[in-house]
């Protein structure tokens, strides 16, 4: 696939059809913003949900999502023609509960849902938790999402 | 359990010709670095009889994660200024990366995962092993971080076909994914790779990182603790999604080994928040 756009732990981008950009989570988070209209998207891949000052601010759901958004109202997106899918999340299968290291998905998934939330960004469709990991792929050409996890594919067509 | 896929497994351990191989070098410089008494010269002349492996290795030496600043061209060199140990852990990366960097099926790897997942594993090892005044064997967490899934390469196939059956397993017996591969395979991809050690002829320690990786507590005493220096860096390396297969983190975070190290709740969280940065730091050993 020529069109495919890797985006690593703590990276983001905005693109448009015909690309397709790929990430694999673990307790991350890949928040996928879609503007059906004019067919751009953006995703973020983010490690944790606050960001504790001025560090990295692609690492972080807090500043993560703003910027994302940001950058793709910059290339002349309406916000009310945008929506959301998210995924990621897990747990590590077993672990002593008083760890914070076992919320982490969780918590990414909380921060994810508030930031999103503030810009009035809709989730149409999330594939969270559990102790899967996944490979998602976001198809620019229509918004759709592809999650593979523990051998097999959902698709998500909601935009 | 399956038994023809366990007598399978079987067969392949005891030919070993079928389990992947790694040049003699690798043993002889682990070895070598291991011995008081060893002199530069020797290890620089045994290193320099594999003229690929060399060129491969000055590269390494002067990539952004091992560079001292100043430009390394020679193997003596390399040993003046880089020390023994980080020679020996970049002849490690230069050797074992055709073995680790393929396509993992079954566990749903694709090409360069599994070797980038060594690789990160090995770094925040080694982090983890300095930042816990565990400096001395640092370069053994590193080595044991490299190697520590290599059963995966020879287990991959058997689980392609029993992928179902084993997450079921997981599933129904509340176990890990490691310990589902036993009961449906008769062997986990610790086992294996503990095998794959032993053919390599590396040292005892390198084998119980790799034998015990998922289950630190079981290590022998005296290899507990860099058991679990890897397995916590492998744990934090999954949840940040390095590496990460159709396994998952259907594993277990040991709570024994986080209190062996010492490790504050802060601690932790710091060393997976750097996580993104050690991998930039990796971009050109990979
Ligand atoms: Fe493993
Ligand atoms: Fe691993």
């Amino acid at each position: 696939m020529d069109n495919l756009l890797n985006i690593g732990v703590a990276q983001l981008a905005v693109a448009e059809n015909p690309v397709i950009m790929r990430t694999i989570l673990g307790s991350c988070v890949g928040i996928c913003v879609y503007e059906r209209n004019k067919k751009i998207g953006g995703m973020a891949h983010i490690l944790l949900p606050k960001n504790p000052g001025n560090a990295n601010p692609e690492k972080y759901a807090d500043t993560a999502i703003p910027m994302l958004i940001q950058q793709m109202l910059k290339k002349g997106c309406k916000r009310e023609f945008m929506t959301a899918k998210i995924a990621g999340g897990a747990s590590m299968f077993k672990f002593k509960s008083t760890t914070t290291l076992a919320n982490i998905g969780e918590n990414n998934v909380e921060a994810t849902r508030q930031a999103l939330a503030k810009f009035s960004i809709p989730i149409v469709a999330e594939d969270i938790g559990g102790s899967a990991g996944r490979i998602i792929d976001f198809f620019l050409e229509d918004g759709r999402l592809k999650v593979k996890a523990s051998g097999d594919e959902k698709i998500y067509y909601k935009v | 359990m399956h038994e023809h896929i366990q007598q399978r497994i079987q067969s392949i351990i005891q030919n070993v010709e079928q389990l992947p191989s790694l040049p003699d070098v690798v043993s002889k410089i682990i070895n070598m670095v291991n011995d008081p008494d060893v002199s530069f010269k020797h290890v620089a002349d045994e290193i320099a009889k594999d003229q690929a492996i060399t060129a491969n290795i000055l590269k390494l030496c002067n990539s952004a994660y091992f560079s001292k600043g100043k430009e390394i061209s020679s193997i003596d060199r390399a040993i003046v200024i880089l020390g023994l140990k980080e020679v020996k852990d970049i002849v490690v990366i230069a050797t074992t990366k055709s073995v680790l960097n393929k396509v993992i099926v079954g566990y749903d790897l694709a090409r360069g995962e599994l070797w980038k997942h060594g690789v990160a594993v090995a770094m925040l090892a080694k982090k983890i092993a300095t930042e816990c005044n565990q400096k001395a064997i640092a370069d053994i967490a590193f080595t044991g971080g490299i190697i520590h899934d290599v059963g995966k390469t020879v287990l991959a196939l058997f689980v392609q076909s029993t992928f179902k059956e084993i997450l079921n397993t997981v599933t129904e017996k509340s176990i890990t994914f490691q310990e589902a591969e036993k009961v449906v395979m008769g062997f986990d991809h610790q086992q294996i790779g503990e095998q794959v050690a032993i053919k390599w002829k590396f040292p005892k320690v390198l084998q119980s990182i790799v034998r015990y990786h998922h289950e630190p507590m079981n290590a022998p005493d005296d290899h507990k603790m860099i058991v679990s220096i890897v397995h916590i860096a492998n744990t934090l390396c999954l949840m940040a999604g390095i590496g990460i297969g159709s396994d998952g983190l259907y594993h277990e975070l040991n709570y024994d080994a986080i209190k062996l190290l010492s490790l504050k709740d802060s601690e932790l969280e710091k060393l997976f928040a750097d996580i993104p940065e050690l991998m930039m730091k990796a971009k050109d050993i990979l």
